[in-house]
């Protein structure tokens, strides 16, 4: 199906809009576009490139609900949003907010779903069926009478997207529909729009930071920056462009990222980068294979169908080598030694927590933790590592055994004093955010623990402009990436012995993602311990040298990162889905030479497969 | 996470009932509670909600609430005991009528919160809003600007702990045991949280008009709320109450 003869059920003409008409740039410029009805369009961008002003313009929300100023056109199935109502484009697109909190009206499923139902005046006699067919679709048939405050963050998500679905729109428009979910949940949401998309037909369009999702689900990719659109295409024509995504501050897969390294070297022919692991282990699997049976025939040795291990054993890489690969190379996480003879600055044994009112508890939760080390801990969402991160600091306290940090017993003290060795990155900066400028926010801490207030200015000041924020400017005036710097720079003046992350990069595009996780080793180098909680794999296994992993409140495993996510069967138990690269790395070792196995770094995988290639 | 309004499920006739008589029940025991001037008739409506609760299965839900209220109380009672003097001295500053007004006066806090969080346990936000807009024709978007506002009470608690959370883990002293400094601490707080409540309200007023929310009218719900004969027989029951509250 060519694009350009599908037929267009959105079509945006040369659309600008700003919300302020002093802003300098508009939120969107110049953009035109068209979403053709069947298509499954990812849109990404880094923040504040106008991802959800985009989505709010195909919504009606503007011109209907934002303020601002609008250029050009907009037409939903042919008509222009400026000339309907709101309440008539939202009977074809409908669209689900990115905090769901907000849209939702009724406190048990049945009765959200009913409400746009009975609102646009649904036939009485058909609302069972239709509450019924919907549900079903969204796979979430046994939730029909459950209470919505007691459904897990994917399950709201899922009843978020029925609640529309049932109103039977043509486009579903979603503004980052997986932010809050871990990945296992986010793959069961995007399994449900491609369901959607493929057995009702249904247009969907979301906004969504996660790479690979977007990869494996959506049939086009829209790029946009500042406001103006810079790529569309399918994935495989959006990735083609790794260096201008990485400009503008997108990731790529990491498999592409093999792929484009591959290119570059030329090694593997230029075309269409793959996108999922099965893709990329197959294209490696050739070329090695065709550089061996090359090698065979120019021998004259038997060519017996076996060759699969065959060639590489006139080939391999010698042992020193491989042990190169391994360790990757740019971003490998160096074994950072334990300062000699140090003790662990975080201690945990044999620590049980049960809330009181029943819920999730965690047991015999055992670790140590040395001055410089980066520990990342991984698992499912409720598998109980919020509640390892409060007992940490000093927000729990452990119902039995004991917590020591920097050689604290946190039963002994109060948070507030376990917060001068201990501090916390939280998820969301608006939390920790309260004062009325940037340099006052970041001195408020060391003024908590009794620095008189101009050293604390002083010290403050030296961060600020290391991390080049604006030192007047209120917290709350600046972009959610900036001020999640400003929070971080408010913990690194603290110079503590334990930096805890949870979630440190969700809502975070890659570009401030990386700053966040630069500055957070820098502070690892000079002896402070880290511990992340973290979703994104790719970020665990370039940063973490460890990682622990939970379960169900316990620990099930820890270990070195690499051989630990190369456990197949304990990230099963876990349901963790191990990087991309230790995956690949996993598959070519079974596939294609035994010496695959272990590396974990993008790097690592391209430098092997050229030996393996250019070998003569 | 389970609030002190959140519904709970069930099947007592307290369950079933209309909405509208449910709410017909709190008024009048609240009405009674403000008519009613002698000790056993304030007890006894104290009481009768707490009866109701325990049939209902959310006595629970009113102990803890109770917790809340009991020290608002007591408080109230020695303000009153210090401002209302008259009588005889019984103990240190207070006097007969100071006590006999105050510990009224803490009875009917009690009687007058009760009765209205007894009725939205049993009820839901939902049901509440569809029948009075049946029942009692109020237009809808007062009832959905109500059961909004009540939807919005524990999401913004939870915000306002993560808050707490965030600035304890940074070392504000919110773990001192002074209530009046930890006042002190808390309200800088109320700006970040009322700037992230004019956004959620903001965005909620989007998505109700993307799902046809100006369409609505009064035919529109598809549950029907009759009143039916045991509606019927409560309320005349309600009456008789606030008759015993204006008599006793």
């Amino acid at each position: 199906m060519s694009h350009s003869t599908a037929k267009a059920i959105i079509e945006l003409k040369d659309v600008s809009f700003s919300y302020d008409t002093n802003e300098q740039t508009p939120a969107l410029s110049h953009v035109s576009m068209r979403v053709n009805q069947g298509d499954f369009l990812g849109i990404i961008g880094p923040s504040g490139a106008g991802k959800s002003t985009l989505a709010a313009v195909m919504s009606g929300a503007i011109p209907h609900h934002y303020r601002g100023t609008l250029y050009g056109a907009t037409m939903v199935e042919g008509k222009d949003t400026c000339e309907v109502t709101l309440t008539d484009i939202s009977q074809v697109v409908g669209s689900v907010l990115q905090d769901i909190d907000t849209q939702m009206v009724a406190s048990v499923v049945e009765d959200e779903m009913l409400f746009g139902l009975e609102n646009f005046g649904v036939d009485h006699d058909q609302i069972p069926v239709r509450i019924r067919q919907t549900l079903e679709t969204v796979g979430i048939a046994d939730l029909r009478d459950r209470e919505i405050a007691t459904l897990s963050g994917g399950q709201k998500q899922k009843v978020a997207i029925a609640a529309i679905l049932a109103m039977r729109p043509r486009v579903l428009v979603l503004d980052e529909p997986t932010a809050a979910l871990d990945p296992a949940s986010s793959r069961l949401v995007f399994d449900t729009l491609r369901q959607i998309n493929r057995r009702e037909g249904i247009t969907v369009v979301v906004i969504e930071q996660k790479v690979a999702l977007l990869c494996e689900y959506c049939n086009r990719v829209a790029v946009l920056n500042q406001g103006r659109l810079v790529l569309q295409g399918t994935p495989h024509e959006v990735f083609q462009h790794p260096d201008e995504l990485r400009r503008i501050g997108v990731d790529s897969p990491r498999v592409a990222r093999v792929y484009n390294s591959l290119v570059q070297k030329g090694i593997a022919p230029a075309g269409s980068p793959c996108l999922n692991v099965s893709e990329a282990a197959s294209l490696i699997h050739d070329l090695v294979q065709k550089a061996g049976k090359k090698n065979i025939g120019a021998h004259d040795t038997d060519t017996t169908p076996d060759v699969v291990t065959k060639p590489e054993a006139a080939q391999a890489p010698s042992a020193s080598d491989v042990r190169r690969f391994r360790a990757g190379s740019r971003h490998a996480v160096p074994a950072r030694p334990h300062a000699e003879g140090a003790g662990p600055v975080v201690y945990l044994k044999d620590v049980c927590f049960a809330y009181p009112n029943g819920g999730a508890t965690v047991d015999d939760l055992c670790m140590s933790v040395y001055p410089g080390e980066v520990v990342g801990i991984v698992g499912q969402n409720g598998a109980g590592k919020t509640t390892l991160t409060k007992l940490l600091n000093g927000l729990l306290r452990p119902s039995s055994g004991q917590v020591r940090i920097a050689g604290i017993d946190t039963k002994d003290v109060p948070t507030s004093r376990i917060a001068a060795h201990c501090a916390t990155l939280f998820q969301n900066p608006d939390y920790q955010l309260c004062r009325d400028t940037v340099l006052d926010e970041v001195a408020f801490g060391l003024e908590l623990h009794g620095t008189p207030t101009d050293q604390a200015r002083q010290r403050a000041q030296v961060v600020i402009d290391r991390f080049g924020l604006p030192a007047k400017e209120a917290p709350f005036s600046l972009s959610r990436g900036q001020r999640q710097m400003v929070a971080l720079a408010s913990i690194v003046v603290m110079e503590p012995d334990v930096v805890l992350l949870d979630e440190p990069t969700s809502g975070l595009d890659y570009r401030e993602c990386m700053t966040v996780m630069d500055t957070v080793s820098q502070m690892a180098q000079h002896g402070c311990a880290v511990i992340m909680v973290c979703h994104d794999m790719e970020v665990v296994s370039d940063f973490a040298e460890r990682i622990v992993v939970m379960a169900n409140g316990r620990i099930l495993d820890r270990g070195q990162t690499d051989q630990t996510f190369a456990k197949q069967d304990l990230m099963r138990r876990a349901s963790v889905a191990p990087p991309q690269i230790i995956q690949l790395s996993l598959e070519l070792a079974r596939t294609t030479s035994p010496d695959f196995a272990g590396i974990s770094q993008v790097s690592g995988i391209v430098d092997l497969t050229q030996e393996m290639v250019c070998h003569d | 996470m389970t609030n002190v309004i959140d519904y709970v499920p069930g099947n007592t006739l307290l369950h079933r009932l209309n909405p509208v008589t449910k709410l017909g029940i709190a008024t009048a025991i609240i009405v009674a509670t403000f008519l009613a001037g002698t000790y056993p008739m304030l007890l006894g409506l104290l009481a009768l909600t707490l009866l109701l609760g325990v049939y209902a299965g959310v006595f629970s839900r009113l102990v803890s609430l109770l917790k809340l209220l009991v020290p608002l109380a007591v408080i109230m009672l020695l303000l009153q005991t210090a401002f209302v003097r008259g009588g005889d001295v019984v103990f240190a500053w207070m006097t007969s009528e100071g006590l006999i007004t105050g510990s009224k006066a803490c009875l009917r806090l009690l009687g007058v919160a009760l009765p209205l969080i007894l009725m939205l346990t049993v009820t839901k936000l939902n049901d509440l809003a569809n029948a009075c807009v049946e029942v009692l024709h109020v237009p809808y978007r007062y009832a959905f600007t109500f059961t909004t506002a009540l939807r919005f009470v524990p999401v913004f608690s939870q915000e306002m702990n993560a808050i707490v959370e965030a600035q304890t883990a940074r070392g504000v002293e919110y773990d001192t045991k002074n209530p009046l400094r930890k006042l002190q601490l808390m309200l800088p707080l109320c700006v970040p949280l009322l700037v992230s409540s004019v956004g959620k309200t903001d965005a909620t007023a989007l998505a109700a008009e993307q799902r046809g929310f100006y369409l609505r009218t009064r035919q529109s719900s598809y549950k029907r709320y009759p009143m039916q004969a045991r509606d019927k027989g409560v309320l005349l029951a309600c009456v008789a109450l606030v008759v015993a509250g204006v008599l006793l």
